[in-house]
């Protein structure tokens, strides 16, 4: 089997993009998207020897970016529980005297099958993720974007189940809103 | 008695969307199991939120592969392509 190898040369002509908008979903500020895919370049660069060959140079270019995301999620666990109280429970759903739903769910009438298949409805929830407040993005993202576990969301962000899950539950429902909102009215 | 238990096990909207959500995130308690279920059963409202919040979380999915297609006509700035390339052809 050949080894891989690594051509930096060619880093940002095959790589740049992919991995620019992999980081963009995953933070909302491009700015700083801009400046991990920049910072994950360099670093790469800078450890080409431990480059083993193992795997492909797309997935250790991709490694190197996920552990600088991380990195950057950790910096909003400091003040993540001030925030849980104070925040508002804007937008979010409300109910009648008799305990049901309002506003009612929409209808979606999306296929299950061709669901994930809709670029539109995933540029909107794209647009809707970044509305989302900072921590409970990093959560949402890491939980259902990347699927970490819900044990270690908690360690890293040093909550509470309890926490963790008013989190979750918040953010899908604003971006259930969001979504009713933005793409299912102006169909 | 049987009245008690019926009145316990008949949730609200309003007390089952939480449990909507949360079934996804840890193994709901037995109890909470049992009444999300009998309600799931006959609200139809809360059915179709449970099915809008699985389409969400999937979708979400599909944004975040690695070659996903999605933002497709998103790109890096130039300029910033060009700083990046500049900067590896000098330090390599």
């Amino acid at each position: 089997m050949n080894k891989e190898t690594l051509e930096p040369e060619k880093w940002v002509e095959h790589y740049a993009d992919m991995l620019y908008r992999y980081t963009l979903v995953r933070v909302k500020d491009p700015d700083v998207a801009e400046e991990l895919v920049q910072s994950t370049f360099f670093a790469a660069l800078k450890s080409q020897s431990s480059f083993a060959g193992k795997s492909t140079e797309k997935t250790w270019l991709f490694g190197i970016l996920k552990h600088k995301t991380m990195d950057y999620f950790r910096s909003f666990k400091k003040n993540i529980s001030i925030d849980m109280s104070s925040e508002e429970e804007t937008n979010q759903i409300h109910f009648d005297s008799s305990g049901h739903m309002v506003p009612k769910p929409g209808n979606w009438n999306l296929d299950p099958e061709k669901a994930t298949e809709n670029k539109e409805l995933a540029q909107v929830l794209a647009k809707c993720l970044s509305g989302l407040p900072d921590k409970f993005h990093s959560i949402f993202v890491l939980k259902e974007i990347d699927g970490m576990g819900s044990e270690e969301i908690c360690n890293e962000f040093n909550i509470k189940p309890t926490n963790l899950w008013v989190i979750l539950h918040r953010a899908r429902n604003q971006l259930k809103l969001c979504l009713e909102s933005n793409w299912l009215n102006t169909k | 008695m049987m009245d008690k238990m019926l009145k316990a096990l008949k949730l609200t909207c309003k007390d089952v969307y939480p449990l909507i959500s949360e079934n996804r995130d840890h193994p709901l308690s037995f109890f909470s199991r049992v009444r999300l279920k009998i309600h799931l059963g006959m609200c139809e409202l809360c059915k179709i939120y449970q099915k809008q919040l699985d389409f969400l979380c999937k979708i979400a999915r599909v944004l975040g592969k690695e070659e996903s297609k999605v933002l497709e006509e998103t790109h890096l700035k130039p300029e910033v392509k060009e700083k990046i390339q500049k900067w590896i052809e000098e330090k390599s």
